[in-house]
């Protein structure tokens, strides 16, 4: 309610306040879209076994690119592999490519643009540069590079999209954090001599981390849509796994006769990242409006 | 006190306005049934605390309140028109030739991007069918009239390169540029420094009496605009509490609220070491207003009285037509005598 | 504004020098000895030895690193194994390929993007702007390969308007667009809805600022308000949204060139690392990183002629 009373003089905020309530509402129909796609999804990858009619990577080579019907809902591969099963199985690798690069990006990122924001100085300066630098690459294109060198496993995959998109996640924590330093709890912790790590760990982190975990957010479907492009590349998990990436990859040759394959790929990869982005984007709006402006420009 | 005038009266008439805003909680009128009225040629002070309403008054009489706020009830008569009933086109050419606005900040209420120069442009000629050569010279007349050394120089500088002061000036003259006939000020002073306040109030006071405009002060701060106003409206959670000529307001509040205001302001003709009283408790939450008068829970001539929590107290005269309070005890404060 | 330059100039050559850094090491972190990784199982003692001594992998790691800097910086950027062509002139013949499919995309994106971001904003809340928005959701969440394929499916195949292929060895420039057209559509629009969604939040924000209420409290027509007056502020940021997007879609470039069997850096890279080639592996990521340092660097300019607040300081 400190809302109204001080919004209803000042301009900008007024919209703000405002625009944020509506938007509450408004969004919210993403935001829970989006958040009960990701739970589906998520309970089909784990109980893959138990929904997928057939094995992943069962061969069939008497019923190869079979149209989709009632034994094969998606039809089969050149292999004669359903299609559905690999998919139900490939939500697996999704999923926890983003899970992981989530976890690898938050718990670094936060750290590093956290030590770097409170510590300032030249500290800020010399971690802030190479953060800058590694920011320069394209993302995709560093991720491809490390895969290069580090063969491709999934493990490999993980890392290098972690290290490719951690920066991001360090750049909005800093910027985030520069702004909660100057705020009268973190001096007072100061002056009553509490160390420097429990103010960082204590206060600034944990005040500073709903713009970073929008972010977060986004990062996963970013790391969803990389992981499918390393795979459709031919770099990522390696066939004959199955991987979303990995089955556009297999159904692209087929692509005029058997577009299924490809498409319903496709599609999955399109629901599980349109969800995140959703979830993303109703946080962004829900929980705090000065966010906006960390998460806006950022993100890629 | 609208009641008993010919509209033509007034250079501004505001009727009964509301204007609500859905929330989370319900719909909340931050301007609730509110009326106010300015004479032409003078001077009203509208006071109140930060969320009292009083910005988004005008705000809705410009017809700007901000989404999804609007106005649910009222009228606003300018010029004997309701500008409630008005298309956004009609509204468009009242503001500016018709009633003008200078903001807060002047930081942030000029476009940096911009020249100052540029943007006066833009607003004259939103109006008159005006080259941008003879705008421009129009322009530099009116940094002129706001007293900006060297105009024709500074005309093509941008808002970051000016001071403060001097921002606040371009935004007057932006405002008075179409010689608007009722100037409204919110806060036009709180964003500068204490020594360049009193330079733009005079300066809002020197064009007023010039230009033989009606002039709005909006403010939080009494003291300081007191000398400048004829009369003072008191606003209090989206209400004017009450409404009076400045000098008897200062003489005989008859409202506690306003009260407690005058005495939170600091006097140099006081008694050295006298203490400023602040305003007790907190201020009040529009989506939970007490029952009966909102004043209630800080008010010092006693919270609990059942009168006071029975119905909202209306706002009526005391005493003489001139002099409107909502206190229903107000006859106490009379009998007081003030300060 | 010298001095904005300069320090634009020589947070450039920072980075520049950061990132052969980064490049530097990448190649170090192949497990083992690079050098037998790189020639396969084929290779014989000598070539072996020669390899070694031409990356410096028997030198200390601080002289490795001096002479791959200099080296680096005198444009020397080693040999491609398999055609034995210096590695910077294999990366500059197939420059011009990668640079008109990301131009064509990028000019596709803005001319897209901007406006429907802006008109999305104007009209908040309105069914335009959820419609806009929605279409931009999937835009950036579907990824770009499978909408290339998409695309070969529809508009190659099944409405013959556009070859399958995204390149010709025809001389003929109208043959060579009418190749790159598909491509470049399929590039433009996924990073058109990343420009309208940054674009849209850029002018909300401008539009949510007081000297936006300024000038509709003067009475200024509210095309003018949002057309000229607030577009120009929003414009700032958004050309620093188009630097961000850009190195974006030069990542998504290697995906299209892929579908679209186009060559490219994108092409040379990925067929560098199926052949072990790292020389050429390295050499593509240098130029492709390079070239978003400078094209950011370039826009970092424009926006400092652009801003006032900049210029003028």
């Amino acid at each position: 309610m400190t809302d109204v009373s001080t919004t209803a003089d000042t301009a900008a905020p007024t919209r703000r306040a405002f625009g944020g309530i509506r938007s509450r509402y408004l969004r919210h129909p993403g935001f829970m879209t989006g958040l009960i796609v990701l739970v589906l999804i998520s309970i089909v990858a784990v109980g893959a076994p138990v929904f997928a009619p057939y094995s992943p990577l069962e061969t069939d080579m008497l019923k190869t690119l079979a149209p989709p019907s009632a034994d094969h809902l998606l039809g089969t591969d050149q292999f004669g592999r359903d299609v559905l099963s690999r998919l139900i199985w490939g939500a697996r690798i999704s999923l926890q490519v983003a899970a992981m690069v989530v976890l690898i990006s938050l718990t670094f990122g936060t750290l590093i643009g956290a030590v770097a924001g409170y510590a300032g100085g030249w500290v800020e300066r010399v971690i802030m540069v190479g953060n800058d630098i590694l920011l320069a690459f394209p993302g995709f294109l560093l991720a491809l590079a490390l895969v290069a060198v580090r063969g491709s496993s999934l493990d490999s995959v993980i890392l290098a999209v972690s290290i490719a998109y951690t920066p991001r996640v360090a750049a909005v924590m800093r910027s985030v954090v520069l702004t909660i330093k100057p705020r009268p709890y973190i001096e007072a912790s100061q002056a009553i001599g509490m160390t420097a790590s429990r103010v960082l760990f204590v206060h600034v982190i944990p005040n500073a981390l709903p713009p970073v975990i929008v972010v977060a957010t986004v990062s996963a479907a970013t790391a969803i849509l990389a992981e499918a492009g390393l795979s459709y590349l031919g770099l990522g998990v390696q066939p004959p796994a199955a991987t979303w990436g990995n089955v556009i990859s297999d159904g692209q040759s087929y692509i005029i006769s058997n577009p299924w394959i490809s498409i319903s790929a496709g599609g999955c990869i399109a629901i599980v990242v349109i969800a995140l982005n959703l979830l993303g984007d109703g946080l962004r709006d829900t929980l705090d409006p000065q966010m906006r402006r960390y998460a806006g420009s950022r993100m890629l | 006190m609208p009641d008993g005038h010919k509209p033509a009266d007034y250079a501004l008439d505001v009727r009964n306005l509301r204007t609500a805003f859905p929330t989370d909680a319900g719909t909340i009128a931050v301007v609730d049934d509110v009326s106010l009225a300015i004479r032409p040629r003078e001077t009203l002070a509208v006071v109140g605390e930060s969320g009292s309403g009083k910005t988004m008054t005008f705000l809705s009489v410009l017809g700007l309140t901000p989404p999804p706020g609007k106005i649910v009830g009222g009228e606003v008569l300018f010029g004997g028109r309701d500008l409630t009933k008005l298309s956004a086109e009609e509204l468009r050419d009242i503001r500016g030739p018709g009633i003008a606005m200078v903001f807060q900040d002047p930081l942030t209420a000029l476009n940096p991007v911009f020249t100052i120069g540029a943007q006066i442009v833009e607003v004259i000629r939103a109006h008159r069918p005006v080259g941008v050569g003879e705008a421009r010279a129009q322009a530099i007349e009116l940094l002129e009239r706001v007293h900006i050394p060297d105009p024709a120089r500074l005309i093509d500088n941008y808002p970051h390169q000016l001071s403060g002061g001097m921002r606040q000036r371009t935004l007057i003259a932006m405002a008075i540029a179409l010689r608007p006939k009722l100037l409204i000020a919110d806060e036009p002073t709180t964003a500068l420094d204490v020594t360049v306040q009193a330079q733009i109030l005079e300066l809002l006071a020197e064009l007023r009496a010039e230009d033989d405009m009606g002039m709005v002060l909006i403010t939080h701060d009494l003291g300081l605009v007191a000398k400048y106003a004829d009369r003072m409206a008191v606003m209090y959670a989206g209400r004017v509490v009450e409404y009076c000529e400045i000098h008897e307001g200062f003489a005989a509040a008859r409202h506690p609220y306003t009260h407690s205001l005058l005495r939170s302001i600091p006097r140099l003709d006081g008694p050295a070491g006298e203490d400023l009283a602040a305003i007790e408790g907190q201020p009040p939450n529009l989506e939970a207003l007490p029952p009966g008068c909102a004043f209630r829970p800080r008010c010092f001539l006693g919270s609990d009285r059942a009168d006071c929590a029975a119905e909202r107290p209306a706002l009526l005269p005391t005493g003489s037509d001139a002099h409107l309070s909502a206190c229903l005890h107000w006859g106490e404060l009379a009998a007081g005598g003030g300060r | 504004m010298v001095k904005y330059l300069a320090q634009r100039l020589l947070l450039m050559g920072i980075t520049v020098t950061g990132m052969v850094t980064v490049v530097f090491f990448l190649l170090r972190l192949i497990p083992g000895d690079p050098a037998e990784y790189m020639l396969g199982d084929y290779a014989t003692e000598e070539s072996l030895a020669a390899l070694r001594a031409e990356l410096g992998l028997d030198l200390p790691i601080h002289e490795q690193y001096v002479r791959f800097m200099g080296r680096a910086f005198s444009g020397d950027l080693g040999t491609s194994v398999v055609t034995g062509q210096p590695a910077l002139a294999e990366v500059l013949a197939s420059l011009p390929w990668s640079a008109a499919l990301a131009l064509a995309g990028i000019v596709i994106a803005i001319v897209i993007g901007v406006p429907l971001g802006v008109i999305s904003a104007v009209r908040q809340g309105s069914w335009t702007d959820l419609g806009v928005m929605l279409v931009a959701l999937a835009g950036i969440s579907f990824p770009v390969f499978w909408v290339g394929l998409v695309a070969i499916l529809v508009f190659a195949h099944e409405l013959p308007l556009f070859p399958a292929l995204g390149a010709t060895s025809s001389e003929n420039p109208l043959t060579r667009l009418h190749h790159l057209a598909l491509p470049a559509l399929v590039l433009g629009i996924s990073v058109a809805a990343y420009i309208a969604r940054l674009t849209r939040s850029a002018m909300l924000e401008v539009l949510g600022q007081d000297y936006v209420r300024v000038a509709r409290a003067m009475g200024v027509r509210e095309n003018r308000v949002v057309y000229r007056l607030a577009l120009r502020n929003a414009l700032i940021p958004v050309l620093s949204v188009i630097g961000v997007t850009f190195a974006w879609s030069l990542g998504s470039a290697i995906l299209v060139e892929a579908v679209f069997s186009r060559p490219g850096l994108g092409s040379m890279i990925l067929k560098a690392i199926f052949a072990r080639d790292y020389q050429l592996v390295q050499a593509g990521v240098m130029v492709l990183s390079l070239a978003v340092v400078l094209i950011n660097t370039s826009l970092d300019i424009v926006y400092g002629i652009v801003d006032p607040r900049v210029r003028t300081a």
